[in-house]
């Protein structure tokens, strides 16, 4: 008998559907991948079974039991531990107060027992090859990678019979990635059970015994990961064929340089460096964690204080800040890492999110003027095929690609020509994928240029023009044309000097 | 686990005010002038002890002020009463200020409303029970009472007495999983509520417990004044959320403590006595603790934009 079992799950958010009788079986000791598009109806499940929020109709089973979490707790205690995509680390506590988080042993005065506290927290990230974070850091502090890993030896900490892992890798660095998916498989070779969420197949296919996939809210089917192609999955989650994920090679790139950067310094992060982007240009930047590319985005966004030179259109300029980045005079947008914190805000509507960054345009007499609003905010949710019920849905109740296209009309309506692109298929999956490639190429087409960072290296090879790989703060080398594949950028990134900038 | 960062600020502030007020006058660093400094703070630092838990838990507690009152008035009333008469009535009062507290706290969680809102309503009406119960200042609390508020052991007041309590219930209090539930949901609903924070029994602990400080405040204070007066705790309420936010607690919940809150209610009570000393208009008192409120602020968020740019957080 399965270890985990759900018929006719349903659940609707007002007037949404979003799980229309879900049926699912999983057992232990398998790996196995929940896949579909965005608003499928994955993140919906995973809560469900973890008792975030609860089912409206349908039953639940594990061991065979009837299993109704009302809360969190009440899941933890039936051996079921989530990694959620949105973060549930408390920021103003320790890394160590949140991953015993209501566990810790206590003192015979019934206060936490600090030190064990400490100690069991540096066996855990011991275990888990995590000494590079130290048990007392707030986590407020620590970069988004480090956060998730931290959220992920949470989970494990409780040893849960089941493992859910939600879009867990959209955060990490690729070593690791391999260092989750070795976990997954080892936990799974030990007789427990793990739910593999992710928009990437690679990762799926490496680590997965069997997928199940979900589209509109139902389900599609189970089925083992080794009989499928990655065709049929994909044709599986869209319930049509996907004729390709990235578009046609092409460049558009012109001879007019619209951002230069000469001796760029960010603290020791960034060190020196020198790039130029032209019009209609897609240009990649490739590193590793923490090696300059997010210091080279927020200074180019006047977020990050810098030196060196910075020159847009031929014209030096000292951006101050991202109002003054985002204004007429330079036009320059960024797409941020964490859409849910800095790119969106989550109560608002999508109007609302869609107007902020372009008031001045649509205002007369510092007054609203409705009708331009309503054209440019119907204007920019057809351009990037946004779904929603109307323009008043709150941003936060939107699937995360939906999210992030939202983001994207938000930048494009700024009608900045310079684009700063921060790993903007995080979590995003292939349907959405493939839309914003296109659009991306769309874009330098139409003369926008384009800086490109993404975690993951096939973007980079397929749709830069040149890449710009970074290490240690340096540009290590600049691809170009037939110079670009994966090996060349990893050999890069490992600080072999090649060709100068 | 916060470090003592956030205390060098406030701590300076008091010195500084401490070397002016000695620089100027006699005995300042004298065993009387602790006891009359830490009897003159001491009702502020009980209601600012529940003022620091419940902005931890990410709200605000306004009803404070009309808590304290009913405390001084029931009190007050009660001229003749012996010490185990004394001890029942304190009891009631100080189940009264739990009760009301843990009202709040359940009507902000159940009913999703505005802390600000619905301590502003329980504010008025217990402060017009207040009114009700001592419809002017005066009445009388027992003379033994003002006696033990007077008296001192050791040479240490009762107010130097509970300060140190109160502290080494802090101590305990901030080590407890009640506490970092308190500091969690403050620091973010949504993350802790996944961690597992019974949200709604956080926020009755939170209000709970400042609803029980404002009562022990009242307490004290009649213990002080020797009678009662409906309308003191309005005195208090802003003071106490000053002496919380000068003490480098963040008003959006999640960091601070109450060592800081009791700097900051230290350093309001002595403002008075600098102004007092430079022979100036005491209406300077609230102009200087104006300035010192947005220093404060100053200090909190320049450390913390400091932090941020190590971060640098995309």
């Amino acid at each position: 008998m399965a270890l985990l079992q759900a018929t006719g799950i349903t659940k609707r958010f007002g007037g949404i559907v979003a799980l229309n009788g879900v049926a699912f079986a999983a057992e232990a000791g398998e790996v196995h991948a929940v896949l579909g598009e965005n608003g499928a109806g994955k993140s919906t499940f995973i809560q469900i079974l973890s008792g975030a929020i609860a089912a409206d109709d349908g039953t639940l089973s594990l061991r065979d039991r009837p299993f109704r979490p009302a809360n969190p707790r009440e899941a933890e205690r039936a051996g079921i531990a989530p990694v959620f995509q949105e973060l549930s680390l408390v920021p103003d506590l320790s890394v160590a107060e949140n991953i015993w988080f209501r566990r810790e042993r206590r003192t015979w005065l019934r206060t936490i027992d600090r030190r064990d506290l400490l100690r069991r927290t540096a066996r855990l990230l011991g275990e888990l090859g995590l000494t590079r974070i130290a048990p007392d850091r707030v986590v407020r502090h620590l970069s988004v990678a480090e956060r998730q890993m931290v959220e992920i030896a949470k989970a494990l900490a409780a040893d849960p019979d089941i493992l859910i892992l939600d879009e867990a890798t959209s955060a990490l660095p690729p070593q690791e990635v391999d260092w989750l998916l070795a976990i997954a498989r080892r936990r799974a070779d030990a007789g427990k059970l793990v739910l593999y969420i992710s928009h990437r197949l690679a990762e799926v296919r490496r680590v997965a015994d069997r997928v199940t996939v979900l589209r509109n809210g139902e389900t599609v089917g189970t089925r083992s990961t080794s009989s499928l192609s990655d065709d049929e999955i994909v044709t599986m989650m869209l319930g049509r064929r996907l004729d390709r994920l990235y578009p046609e090679r092409s460049t558009t790139r012109t001879e007019r340089i619209a951002l230069q950067v000469v001796g760029l310094t960010v603290g020791h992060r960034l060190q020196g460096v020198d790039l130029s982007l032209h019009e209609g240009e897609i240009l990649g930047v490739a590193g590793l964690q923490g090696h300059g590319q997010r210091e080279l985005f927020l200074a180019l966004f006047g977020a990050a204080r810098s030196r060196g030179r910075i020159s847009v259109w031929g014209r030096d300029v000292a951006i101050r800040d991202p109002h003054h980045a985002l204004s007429s005079g330079i036009g320059m947008a960024l797409l941020p890492e964490d859409r849910r914190l800095q790119g969106l805000l989550l109560s608002k509507s999508v109007r609302e999110n869609l107007i902020l960054a372009i008031l001045p345009r649509i205002s007369r007499h510092g007054l609203l003027d409705l009708k331009r609003e309503g054209t440019l905010v119907a204007e920019a949710v057809r351009r990037l095929q946004v779904k929603v019920s109307s323009p008043e849905q709150l941003a936060g109740t939107l699937s995360g690609g939906n999210q992030q296209k939202v983001v994207l009309a938000k930048l494009l309506a700024t009608q900045a020509k310079i684009l700063l692109f921060y790993d903007p298929t995080r979590g995003v999956d292939v349907g959405t994928k493939a839309e914003i490639f296109v659009l991306m190429r769309d874009l330098a087409a139409q003369g926008y240029a384009i800086l490109f960072y993404s975690t993951d290296l096939p973007e980079l090879t397929h749709l830069a023009d040149r890449v710009a790989v970074l290490s240690y703060g340096r540009v290590a080398a600049v691809l170009e044309g037939d110079a670009i594949d994966e090996e060349a950028i990893l050999h890069a990134t490992l600080g072999e000097r090649q060709a100068a900038a | 686990m916060a470090g003592i960062g956030p205390l060098l600020a406030p701590a300076a502030i008091l010195l500084l005010l401490l070397a002016v007020l000695a620089s100027l006058r006699r005995g300042v660093l004298t065993l009387d002038e602790l006891n009359t400094d830490t009897a003159a703070a001491m009702t502020l630092i009980l209601v600012a002890t529940g003022e620091t838990i419940v902005i931890l838990r990410g709200g605000i507690d306004l009803s404070v002020g009309g808590m304290l009152s009913l405390a001084t008035a029931i009190a007050a009333t009660r001229g003749a009463a012996g010490p185990f008469e004394m001890a029942g009535w304190a009891a009631l009062i100080l189940a009264v200020g739990g009760g009301v507290g843990m009202l709040n706290g359940a009507l902000i969680s159940t009913l999703e409303l505005q802390p600000f809102l619905v301590t502003l309503a329980t504010w008025s009406i217990v402060g017009g029970t207040a009114l009700i119960v001592l419809p002017s200042e005066g009445g009388a609390v027992p003379g033994w009472w003002v006696d033990a508020g007077a008296g001192t052991l050791f040479g240490l007041s009762l107010a130097v007495w509970s300060l140190a309590a109160l502290l080494l219930w802090w101590a305990w209090f901030r080590r407890t999983r009640v506490a970092l539930s308190i500091r969690a949901a403050g620091s973010n609903e949504r993350s802790a509520f996944l961690s597992g924070v019974a949200l709604g029994r956080s926020n009755v602990a939170a209000y709970g417990l400042s609803g029980l400080f404002a009562a022990l405040g009242g307490l004290f204070l009649t213990s002080q004044t020797g009678s009662g007066s409906p309308t003191v705790g309005n005195d208090f309420v802003l003071p106490a959320v000053a002496a919380v936010v000068i003490g480098g607690t963040v008003l959006s919940g999640g960091r601070g403590g109450l060592v800081g809150s009791a700097l900051g209610a230290f350093i309001l009570t002595i403002i008075g006595n600098v102004v007092f000393v430079l022979h100036i208009s005491s209406y300077w008192q609230p102009v200087v603790a104006g300035l010192i409120l947005v220093l404060s602020v100053l200090a909190t968020s320049l450390s913390d934009l400091a932090m941020a740019r190590r971060d640098a957080a995309l």
